[in-house]
């Protein structure tokens, strides 16, 4: 079955960027610019200023009284910790505790939220949170309507200030603005560890928007930057991927994101699996993997000790800031691995690379030193 | 870009012609560094080794994925490109140049001679 793909409203820009593509998502995106490439992508985001186009992401908004409340008895976090102004990351799990999708809730009001899940997911997001709001509260798909831009590293709010948007806010907070008669919101939120911002912007508004982001950008080393440059951004920090770190199989409690779990909420997706897990311990957690040698691991790979598997990797690169290979992986609490078990952190496992053993150091993530704040 | 000066594989590895008569040079071609993306790892056999044509012979790995490299012809390697190993990133910025990857001494020095030439592996890019 073919399926055609979805295109970002700054698909013609990409092309003329010579742009190389690929499918995320049912999204064609931009996977590296012709001039860039992942190593000159990333180190500008890490030292300078990229800007991705992630319009792929999903967005969707929940209108109507107690918009919040009923949200909040269904997504993972408690969004009662946060008020108007404010966004969440936070999951949405199934009655088992599996992960259907990890998104971010921008808090409008209590009557209003707006939610950015993962390409693939957003439909199903949708359709489950559908099935359970009360007649009088709304979930409309806007998958299409906007495109996201995220401006991230340390040059972020120089390019901002350039369009004359708010840059003064809080991590994880959101300010409404305007460029050139074009709404804008404005939120201190990424997925590269860097300062940075994410502006949603209707679709139509898009190209004006990318365009003065990369006039005002200029004079402090803006790149465009694709999606596998955020993929090794974002691995380094060891934030976790739906699909390889949280999937239906691997739980928040595995995944180590029990932090975005309102534990003491009376109800959410999920709540008695989860804490019925959290109590007896996850059978297998996530940990970041070092190579101690030239060895690049990768997703699938087996980590072994001796001849026993303990693991596997879940997502694994070469880290470009630490020139070296990196992984995070899901290791077995059994074999002694895992929190509590007096081993782990600091522990030597190997991983077969296609038939040779490389060593890799475990260590906890992130990987290197975030400076999103 | 395809010099026309060197010979080619359907697997886009590039062959110099013979030098001083006796040995050759092999590497990737612009196409695969383009294919392959930003090259941060590269394995290659030391001198002396021998190496059989369309088998693997090294491994050049980037950001996203490891690829192997197969001999062009059957031979033994007089060299390898030391470069490559604090600067594998040469392959990207000059892969017929200073991203030259080994030098082989054919077994049979006229192997090289039915690789193909530019216009056959252009047309072998065209229709991947």
């Amino acid at each position: 079955m073919t399926e055609t793909l979805r295109r970002s409203p700054l698909h013609d820009r990409h092309v003329a960027l010579g742009a190389k593509f690929a499918a995320f998502g049912g999204w064609q995106m931009p996977l590296e610019y012709a001039g860039g490439g992942v190593l000159k992508e990333h180190t500008a985001v890490r030292e300078a200023v990229g800007v991705f186009d992630v319009s792929h992401l999903g967005k969707a908004r929940v209108r109507g009284p107690g918009a919040v409340d009923f949200l909040n008895s269904c997504l993972s976090n408690d969004l009662r910790r946060i008020g108007p102004g404010k966004a969440q990351y936070t999951l949405c799990c199934d009655a088992g505790g599996g992960v259907v999708d990890d998104l971010i809730a921008y808090v409008h009001t209590d009557d209003h939220v707006f939610l950015i899940p993962n390409a693939a997911n957003t439909a199903e997001v949708v359709r489950r949170l559908r099935a359970a709001a009360p007649a009088d509260v709304t979930v409309a798909d806007e998958h299409e309507a906007y495109a996201v831009l995220a401006v991230q590293g340390p040059r972020s709010t120089q390019v901002l200030a350039g369009l004359d948007l708010p840059t003064e806010h809080d991590y994880m907070s959101f300010a409404v603005a305007a460029y050139d008669g074009a709404n804008l919101t404005v939120c201190r939120t990424g997925y590269t560890g860097e300062h940075g911002y994410e502006l949603v912007v209707a679709a139509e508004h898009a190209g004006a928007v990318w365009d003065a982001l990369f006039e005002a950008g200029e004079a402090y080393g803006v790149r465009p930057a694709g999606l596998a440059a955020r993929d090794t951004l974002r691995t380094e920090m060891g934030y976790p991927l739906h699909g390889q770190e949280l999937s239906l199989d691997i739980s928040p409690v595995q995944a180590r994101a029990g932090w975005s779990v309102g534990w003491s909420k009376p109800a959410f997706w999920g709540r008695d699996a989860l804490i019925a897990e959290k109590a007896a311990g996850p059978r297998r957690t996530l940990w970041g993997l070092e190579s101690l040698d030239r060895g690049i691991p990768r997703a699938h790979m087996t980590v072994l000790r001796g001849d026993q598997p303990v693991g596997e990797i879940t997502s694994g690169t070469f880290s470009p800031t630490k020139r070296l290979g990196i992984a995070l992986a899901l290791l077995d609490a059994q074999v002694g691995l895992g929190e509590g078990a007096g081993l782990g952190e600091g522990d030597v496992v190997e991983v077969d690379i296609r038939g040779r053993r490389s060593t890799m150091k475990v260590v906890k993530p992130p990987f290197v030193t975030p400076s999103v704040r | 870009m395809i010099p026309e000066d060197l010979r080619y594989t359907d697997k886009h590895e590039w062959v110099s012609p013979l030098q001083a008569g006796a040995t050759v040079r092999v590497g990737i071609t612009d196409y695969a560094q383009d294919a392959l993306g930003d090259i941060v790892f590269v394995e290659l056999p030391e001198a002396g080794a021998t190496v059989e044509a369309g088998q693997p012979f090294g491994e050049v790995e980037s950001t996203k994925s490891a690829s192997e490299i197969y001999a062009p012809v059957t031979g033994t390697v007089m060299a390898r490109n030391e470069q490559l190993k604090d600067k594998p990133e040469l392959i990207n910025s000059d892969p017929y140049g200073a991203g030259w990857l080994i030098e082989i001494e054919p077994a049979d020095p006229g192997a090289v001679d039915d690789l193909l030439d530019a216009s056959a592996y252009a047309a072998v890019i065209e229709q991947s």
